[in-house]
């Protein structure tokens, strides 16, 4: 008897509660369009050569040594590079000019690559040399991630005999700048 | 792949408060007994619809909206992702919890005069708690060349998620007109588990003069993820159907736990009234299927490093990684505990009224307030800090069988949230629906959170 008004009135309160939700236009599609570009740096080589170690009779003499270098097996990281760059930092406080030679090496010990930096000799200023950043794309890029190690050729130009109490380092700082997309 | 990233970012969005300041103390819902087992709740015997006795859900994030990342107004997507990572805290969380009553039941012993009551059921429940990892995020989104010398902190990293059903078994008394008190033993079979909230660490990039190479980079790392009953998950050979096994395992070969509610009533006087109760006070412990793997250690990385000696060190970045950070993998049962919440409420009637309309063949006077008013409190256990929430709320008598309570709630998600909630019985049925943050309601995918709860139930009293 009593029940009549109540149910109306308790549906009606209920229908309110339904018909108060309204909600904007979402568009969930635009997941699709999710892109993240993230920059990543990292270093890429260093060393530092005392000239003491570098022993020779003032004639042109090559120092080689060739570094694993594996990060391009990594598929994730390698599918979504889309642009590297390295920057090269030299340091000379030898009395001695220096050529100094990156190669990229394949698996194969091939030269896929070769950057070459001119580095003059010490003249007892400090002689910090940035050079132009090295920038991998396209197909520069493809060679790039076959990369498996890198080669450093050290080559000295002839100048003063250098030996054990030779002073002075040559130095070398570099990093490498990653352009990621991920999508 | 992306929605997998995105995922993994913004599941925050769909996350659930525990709070329930609706249900509480709301005691023509014989469901309030389980916020508070020594509610003033009575009946001859009640059980709930089968399935639809107690649904609730409950949307919301500390932070941010669904709104403000798929509007659909033209601002590209990405950048709306930038700007909600950009708002976001580490210290925004993301609660949530869902819960549905698979039976439950109850019914007075003793005679006529007792008011003693057992109560009893089994629902599921669903729990998961995150800090919005806002390092790691910045960290995915752009990388490490704008944040040199910042420490991205690994800690940024904690959630636990739990799918467990529980078996509960209730007993409530009315010792005398002024107080009530309750308590209920737990059953909780955990179907699934992970947690992960004791991480540290840092990555760090960083330009430090005095070092032979250009940056110092050190990821260091002290990671922990445990989990239960999903390990068979991840291996290439399972092949099943994953919700299939989770509720499998949920209801029937979960990792067992045991816990407790306890909660009282006192009318410190016929119109003031106190309640208090303690909820999941419990464990779980975790021995099914259980897999901890952790990520230890610090390493750093320096490049290719020639030294011209004719030395033939193999330099391999990724065998490197893995020895000064091992993954391993650890098979030690664990002890996980509930997430415990505590309520506690005062409330003051008003407006005496005598139910008129029914002829009181007894002699008895069974008057009533028609109005009440109060505070709530409410507190939640949670890796780092507890949360808290504070509500002021008004019931209201508008027929002798349907009730209407508002609430006003402050809490780490909202400053406005407004509650509506409606208790009405026909016979003997019983209908609720308590919506949350009804504000937000004008445009829902705005809100920050919202909930609602509702079901039915089939109560009986003595017949007059």
């Amino acid at each position: 008897m009593r029940s009549s008004p109540i149910n109306k009135i308790s549906s009606l309160l209920f229908c309110v509660f339904l018909l108060f939700s309204c909600s904007s236009d979402l568009n969930f599609d635009q997941v699709n369009d999710f892109k993240i570009e993230p920059v990543f740096v990292a270093n890429l080589a260093y060393f530092n050569i005392p000239a003491n170690r570098l022993i020779d009779d003032g004639g042109t003499n090559v120092y080689p040594d060739v570094r694993d270098f594996d990060v391009f097996k990594e598929k994730f990281f390698t599918e979504r590079l889309k642009k590297a760059e390295f920057d090269f930092e030299v340091e000379n406080n030898i009395n001695r000019a220096f050529v100094l030679n990156m190669l990229l090496l394949n698996d194969q010990n091939e030269v896929l690559q070769t950057i070459s930096f001119t580095v003059p000799s010490y003249k007892g200023t400090p002689n910090v040399i940035k050079y132009p950043t090295e920038v991998f794309e396209n197909a520069r890029l493809d060679l790039l991630k076959q990369t498996q190690k890198i080669g450093f050729v050290v080559v000295i130009a002839s100048g003063p005999p250098l030996n054990s109490q030779s002073e002075g380092n040559l130095k070398l700082r570099s990093s490498a700048t990653a352009y990621l997309v991920i999508e | 792949m992306r929605k997998a990233i995105l995922l993994c970012l913004f599941f925050p969005i769909f996350c659930f408060a525990q709070n329930r300041e609706l249900l509480y103390n709301f005691t023509s819902i014989p469901q309030s007994s389980l916020v508070n087992p020594g509610a003033d709740v009575s009946y001859k015997y009640y059980f709930g619809f089968p399935v639809l006795s107690g649904i609730s859900a409950n949307i919301g994030s500390s932070s941010f909206s669904a709104y403000d990342l798929f509007s659909d107004d033209g601002v590209d997507f990405n950048q709306k992702v930038r700007n909600v990572v950009n708002k976001s805290s580490s210290r925004d969380k993301v609660v949530t919890n869902q819960q549905l009553e698979i039976f439950s039941g109850g019914f007075r012993i003793g005679g006529r005069e007792s008011r003693s009551y057992i109560s009893f059921g089994l629902y599921q429940e669903f729990d998961f708690f995150m800090f919005v990892p806002k390092d790691l995020a910045l960290l995915a989104l752009n990388g490490n060349r704008d944040y040199i010398g910042k420490s991205f902190n690994l800690g940024d990293l904690s959630m636990k998620a739990e799918v467990l059903s529980v078996f509960h078994v209730g007993f409530h008394k009315k010792l005398n007109d002024k107080f009530v008190y309750g308590g209920r033993a737990k059953i909780y079979s955990s179907g699934a588990n992970a947690t992960s909230t004791k991480n540290s660490g840092y990555i760090y990039t960083g330009e430090e003069p005095g070092t032979p190479n250009l940056y110092s980079q050190v990821i260091s790392s002290n990671l922990e993820l445990k989990t239960s009953g999903l390990s068979r998950f991840t291996k290439d050979e399972y092949e099943g159907n994953v919700v299939r096994d989770i509720a499998n395992n949920t209801f029937f070969n979960g990792s067992l736990g045991f816990g407790i509610d306890a909660g009282i009533t006192y009318y410190i006087k016929d119109n003031l009234q106190f309640t208090a109760s303690v909820i999941d006070l419990g464990f779980v412990r975790q021995t099914k299927d259980i897999e901890t793997l952790t990520y230890k250690g610090i390493y750093r990385y320096n490049g290719a490093n020639p030294d011209f000696m004719g030395t033939d060190d193999p330099e391999n970045v990724f065998d490197e990684f893995d020895k000064a950070i091992p993954r391993d993998t650890l098979y030690n049962k664990y002890t996980t505990w509930r997430p415990t919440k505590l309520y506690s409420s005062i409330e003051y009637s008003f407006g005496e009224a005598r139910p008129d309309d029914e002829c009181n063949c007894h002699g008895k006077v069974n008057k009533y307030y028609k109005n009440a008013a109060g505070v709530q409190v409410f507190a939640m256990s949670a890796p780092r800090t507890p949360l808290f929430a504070i509500t002021a709320f008004y019931r209201r008598n508008i027929f002798k069988k349907l009730d209407f309570k508002a609430t006003y709630t402050l809490d780490t998600f909202s400053n406005k949230n407004v509650g509506l909630g409606l208790a009405g019985t026909i016979g003997p049925v019983n209908i609720y629906a308590l919506v949350n943050n009804v504000l937000e309601y004008k445009d829902i995918s705005k809100a920050s959170s919202a909930a609602f709860q509702l079901g039915i139930n089939f109560v009986f009293q003595d017949k007059e």
